[in-house]
């Protein structure tokens, strides 16, 4: 495209995303639910599937290397998916304060749409790794070249913490493939829905449930697990891999924080679901507790982190450690409700750090300066501001009425269920995740006090007061969704249990399996 | 028939669905009305809360004492195979708190409309104050634990709003956010017990948890060992319920744990020990929001709370409500008794009068904890809107006169009853109520738990005592501060005019709107409107619609002896108090001494708390951040250190070890190539020369061998 264009760019990608929102909503509403299309581990349950054999290399007396084509969606991944449409368009919205190089900036911007897109569709173990490392790079130009002061440290600090991780799964997932045969062609397979099932493990193989095989002395179906976990938990981010988050998010712009926060870190927790625990349920129950145990580190680390910090992106981006620390516990009490919850915390999340993110940018741009201790009294000067704030604030604090409050409050519930239904966590932890409720409460109102109550009193003096104007229709056009969306999912909890309860008794009901 | 009745109980539920619906409606069109300070505002607010009383009045009269339970519910949303429901609960305790509600509210809206009209958000004010309304008529209804807990905890938003109404004060803000973070304090503990609960009863229905038959009653702690089958638990006490779909079974300690997180959430609502701290700073809110949510009925939802849940409780946990209730009580009025902002001391005397709810649940008397709460509700509103009137008119000799005086200081007033009768005239019915003499409605209530108080230690060992002394002490206390505060506020002569002589003085008790609420709250200050006799509480209408009833035969000498110590009493203390301090001196007591200052210092529970608590979490925050930038992070800084070094090394080894042993090899191989080469002259003799050489050394070689 020519660069004449220039102005027409940003445009054209509003559209894009627009138009994926539309197909995302009409796929939300055709989604139909009941027991027949609980998904997991029932490849015949998936919906919107589709399978087309892609990389079929005759190995000739190897058999078939089978790489198919294979996306399709269950309740696990459908709310995420409507979750990310909706981001991605707030995310366009937030991308009119980029302005140079813009022609690269919305190429990358729409390379990283497609490939999240694809990592939550796709069944496929191979397409799933590729979706996922397409992910990478757009996200490490973009924040290394739009970032802020420190931005090639930031960025290459993201790129090595989550190659890091990727560069070993791809270990498991050859392993894996040279595991699991496809029943009916009998070729080794990267069919992620293939993998769950013990009966499609070839006798002797390397994870093999019967073969108890071993590497480096753990057995090896451990070892893979471990791998597969950290190389998600990095994304979540679980304590102590979080530490990319905050330097990512501070140095990123903010639509590339919409999207790393919005949606990046429940590729995280939506591959501990679809991947993690689902091919390895046997270890994953087994190691229940220690899930649940970095869930409470993270849900209380993080929340002690967010207190301290004294800039107002930081102090989000810890938040979202705490808050992503609610979905790896439910996870971990393997209980219904804990699971629900932890998508319900995904779903929520991605658009209340949306919210966040997009609020912070809002006076970054206006003065270019976010520290708390800079503002004092915003209220009186940008009080539509202000409201956000407040909405956004108390929505993530888990005030009732909102989405964060189902999510985590289920959380709860199902981690301390969890030793009366499965005796996987001990009953303190739910205890211990609830304070990570009331740190919340501290921080968030402490910087409500600090920067948007009391007398007005700007470190920038009369020029940050003219700078900074109340909010304009665009950004009212952003934000007003996102806080609807909240309240509604918080009134209409249904609106996502509906769609994922059978995935999640599929889920729960295939883990009791084993 | 039963078709009739399940009419009739559904018109009951639209009604009190529309009583809780009409302020939300309020909220919302005030949030939206253009501008930020109309009258229309007020007015669709008290027309909204007007009607929701109108409503509850006529859901009161369908379900008090019909002895049947109105309850409706629809499916809210199902989680995986839990279906949570939400309906509305109408029994005798709800349609009770229904009624209560808006009656107080509604003089409190009236009163606004006046008190605020020159506030430059008045719209704001009034849209906070409907969605308070909402939620506390919401919780009160609300049939299920989910629902309730998400009521009272927007109870606590909206009381955080209103508390940080205006917010470019420095110290609203911080006394908002305190109350909005003790809350969370017992929000976290509530949250806590619904999870136990539910997990042990499987569901968040109050009425199948508490109700009659209730599931509750059915569990019971044995201390045997227990196996369940299924997986194995074995404790060696446990609190099981024994059902027909399974049996669940926790240890014992969870039950303890759930009283103890309900208590957390009565003690940070209704402001007890040792949650009570954020009710005063509370005070920083406009005067008719303390009226209405830190005197009458947001600080009432702990007490009916603990009603809703009273089932629950074994009687360990019920001893411990009482001993706590009993020292708040007490503490609280000492805490008064010393205090000098007109606000602060109505504000202890309300955690003083909390506390006697809570001791009263405690001591078994549940119908006289509710009904002290019912009465408190109108005598203490009263008593604050009474205070609105008197900081107004302060506020305007302030203003008037270009003074630096403190509007709130009971040191400057004095001598106001002349300036304004009829607020005069109903802050003394008020007060009466509040110590509790005769002929008001708070003697009714305060003595039916004094009474029971006494009951209750029969039987009981002597220690136990105490709790009905300190509670009678408590009443001689109360008696003193609210005589000091009449006395200094509306006797004598006004302090100002003795520091600054020819001020200029226009007071009035204001219009209609002014006078109206008092006076209809007036009513609810003298016994008629609960008892046909003045004098005995076993008459009052309420106690006729609980259950849970004691001491309603006189049976002993309790009865009479009581009331008649009390009064005599508290007759003796408040001429003692008006004594002292109608004469005027300056300051009739010594300002100093221990006592004085723990009492003036609120027992200096902020600074603890500061000390042991704020601080220390700062401390541990800030610490963490330095663990995560300096040990997190600089491990992982060290690992890419570690890797650059590691490759900065292979680099050399690339350079110096491989390359260098390539070229070590190169070298050899020139070194030997030139040694050869040597050989290689091209000259005839030199080859001949050595072909020799080497043939002797054959043969020298062969010789020697």
């Amino acid at each position: 495209m020519p660069s004449k264009w220039r102005g027409s760019f940003k445009y054209i990608t509003l559209l894009a995303t627009l138009v994926q929102l539309g197909m995302g909503i009409w796929i939300y509403c055709n989604f139909k639910s009941g027991a027949a299309f609980g998904g997991i581990n029932h490849e015949g349950q998936f919906q919107f599937m589709q399978k087309l054999p892609w990389i079929n290399l005759d190995l000739g007396t190897m058999g078939k290397m089978q790489i198919d084509y294979f996306v399709g969606i269950d309740g696990i991944s459908v709310t995420l998916l409507l979750m990310s449409s909706v981001v991605m368009v707030i995310a366009a919205l937030a991308s009119w304060e980029i302005t140079s190089n813009l022609k690269g900036f919305f190429v990358l911007f729409l390379i990283l749409d497609m490939a999240v897109i694809g990592v939550f569709c796709s069944l496929d173990f191979f397409l799933f790794y590729i979706f996922y490392e397409l992910m990478l790079l757009p996200l490490y130009f973009l924040i290394g070249m739009w970032g802020g002061a420190r931005r090639e440290y930031a960025a290459i600090k993201f790129f090595l913490y989550t190659l890091f991780g990727s560069v070993f799964m791809l270990l498991v997932m050859i392993g894996l493939y040279l595991s699991v045969k496809d029943p009916v062609t009998g070729n080794h397979t990267f069919n992620i829905i293939q993998m769950m099932n013990p009966a499609n493990y070839e006798q002797g193989s390397v994870f093999s449930i019967l073969s108890h095989q071993t590497l480096f002395g753990i057995q090896a179906r451990t070892v893979g697990f471990i791998i597969l976990f950290i190389a998600f938990a990095i994304k979540v981010p679980v304590v102590p891999l979080h530490t990319w988050l905050p330097d990512a998010h501070v140095e990123a712009p903010t639509p590339v924080s919409i999207i790393l926060a919005g949606i990046l870190l429940k590729v995280g927790g939506y591959g501990i679901i679809r991947v993690c625990v689902s091919i390895f349920p046997d270890i994953a129950s087994a190691n229940a507790y220690w899930l649940g145990l970095l869930g409470i580190i993270s849900i209380l680390y993080g929340a002690l982190n967010a207190l301290a910090q004294k800039d107002l992106k930081r102090l989000i981006a810890y938040s979202s450690v705490s808050h992503m620390g609610f979905v790896l516990l439910g996870i971990a009490s393997f209980t219904t409700e804990g699971i629900s919850g932890a998508v319900m915390q995904m779903v929520s999340h991605g658009f209340l750090s949306t919210m966040l993110f997009f609020l912070v940018g809002v006076v970054y741009n206006r003065v270019h300066d976010r520290g708390i201790n800079h503002f004092r009294g915003l209220a009186t000067i940008m009080p539509k501001y202000t409201v956000f704030v407040m909405i956004a604030f108390f929505a993530s604090l888990g005030l009732p009425g909102f989405s964060a409050f189902i999510a985590e409050a289920f959380s709860l519930v199902g981690a301390f269920k969890s030793p009366s239904v499965n005796g996987l966590l001990p009953y303190w932890m739910a205890v211990c995740g609830s304070l990570g409720i009331l740190l919340g409460a501290a921080y968030f109102l402490w910087t409500l006090q600090r920067m948007f109550f009391g007398r007005l009193n700007l470190k920038g003096g009369s020029v940050w007061r003219i700078a900074l104007t109340d909010l304009n229709l665009r950004e009212k056009i952003a934000l007003a969704p996102l806080a609807i969306i909240a309240l509604v999912l918080g009134i209409m909890p249904s609106l996502v249990f509906d769609k994922i309860n059978d995935s999640v008794l599929a889920l729960v009901q295939f883990m009791h399996l084993k | 028939m039963n078709n009739f009745l399940q009419a009739i109980d559904t018109l009951t539920i639209k009604f009190a669905l529309t009583a809780v619906l009409l302020p939300l409606l309020a909220f919302v069109f005030n949030f939206l009305l253009p501008g930020r300070k109309s009258k229309l505002a007020g007015w669709i607010s008290t027309v909204a809360i007007l009607f929701s009383a109108v409503l509850s009045v006529s859901v009161f009269a369908k379900v008090w004492n019909t002895g049947h339970v109105v309850h409706q519910q629809v499916i809210w949303f199902t989680i995986s195979n839990t279906v949570v429901y939400a309906g509305v609960l109408l029994n005798n305790l709800s349609a009770l708190m229904l009624l209560l509600v808006p009656v107080i509210a509604l003089p409190v809206h009236i009163y606004s409309t006046a008190y605020m009209k020159h506030d430059g958000n008045l719209n704001r004010y009034f849209a906070y104050l409907s969605l308070f309304c909402f939620s506390m008529l919401a919780l009160v209804v609300a049939d299920n634990l989910v629902l309730f807990y998400a009521f009272w905890e927007l109870v606590g938003f909206s009381s955080y709003l209103l508390v940080g109404f205006w917010f470019t004060r420095d110290k609203a803000v911080q006394a908002n956010k305190k109350a909005f973070i003790m809350n969370r304090i017992g929000d976290i503990g509530l949250l806590t017990a619904i999870i136990i609960l539910f997990t042990m009863f499987h569901t968040f229905d109050i009425e199948k948890l508490f109700g009659a038959g209730n599931l509750v009653s059915k569990s019971t702690t044995i201390t045997a060992k227990v196996i369940l089958t299924g997986h194995a638990t074995t404790y060696s006490s446990s609190w099981i319920l024994f059902a027909n779909s399974g049996n669940t079974a926790l240890p014992i300690i969870w039950q303890y744990i759930a009283f103890a997180g309900i208590f957390l959430a009565v003690a940070a609502k209704s402001a007890q020990f040792p949650l009570h701290t954020w009710l005063p700073d509370a005070m920083e809110g406009p005067t008719s929001v303390s009226a209405l949510i830190h005197a009458a009925t947001m600080v009432a939802a702990g007490v009916f709370l603990l009603a809703r849940v009273y089932p629950l409780f074994n009687d360990t946990e019920l001893t411990i409500l009482a001993v706590i209730g009993c020292f708040t009580a007490f503490m609280a009025a000492s805490i008064a008794l010393t205090q000098t902002d007109l606000k602060r001391i109505l504000a202890y005397s309300t955690i003083s009068q909390l506390g006697y709810m809570v001791m009263a649940m405690g001591i078994g008397a549940y119908t006289s904890s509710l009904f002290h709460l019912v009465t408190h509700a109108f005598f203490k509103c009263l008593l604050f809107l009474v205070a609105g009137i008197v900081i107004h008119q302060m506020q305007h000799i302030k203003e008037d006169n270009q003074l630096d005086i403190d509007p709130q200081n009971i040191n400057n007033m004095g001598g106001l009853r002349k300036k304004l009768p009829f607020t005069f005239i109903v802050a003394i019915i008020g007060g009466l109520a509040l110590i509790g003499l005769p002929f008001t409605s708070g003697f009714l209530s305060k003595d039916s738990i004094l009474i029971q108080s006494f009951q209750w230690t029969d039987g009981r060992s002597g220690v136990f005592k105490l709790v009905p002394i300190v509670a009678l002490l408590t009443t001689w206390l109360t008696a003193f501060y609210v005589t000091r505060l009449i006395v200094k506020v509306f006797f004598g002569e006004l302090r100002l005019l003795h520091i600054k002589p020819g001020i200029k003085l226009h007071l009035s008790d204001g219009n209609w709107q002014y006078k109206l609420p008092l006076a209809f709250l007036v009513i609810g200050c003298v016994f008629s409107l609960f008892s046909i006799n003045p004098f005995l509480y076993e008459q009052a209408w309420i106690f006729k619609g609980f259950a849970a009833n004691g001491g309603l035969e006189r049976e002993n000498v309790y009865h009479s002896l009581v009331p008649i110590g009390v009064n005599i009493l508290s007759v003796l203390v408040m001429y003692a108090a008006y004594a002292v301090y109608v004469k005027r001196k300056a300051n009739p007591f010594p300002q100093k001494g221990v006592l004085f200052n723990l009492s003036f210092n609120a027992w200096y529970f902020d600074a603890i708390y500061n000390q042991i608590i704020v601080k220390p979490v700062l401390v541990l925050s800030r610490f963490a951040f330095w663990f995560d930038r300096r040990v997190i992070d600089g491990f992982v800084n060290l690992l890419a250190k570690a890797g650059l070094t590691l490759a900065k090394l292979s680099a050399w080894t690339d350079r110096y070890i491989v390359d260098g042993f390539l070229h070590l090899l190169v070298e050899i191989v020139r070194i030997i190539s030139s040694f050869f080469r040597v050989f290689q002259a091209g000259k005839v003799q030199y080859y001949l020369f050595s072909m020799l050489v080497i043939i002797l050394a054959l043969f020298i070689l062969k010789i020697v061998i």
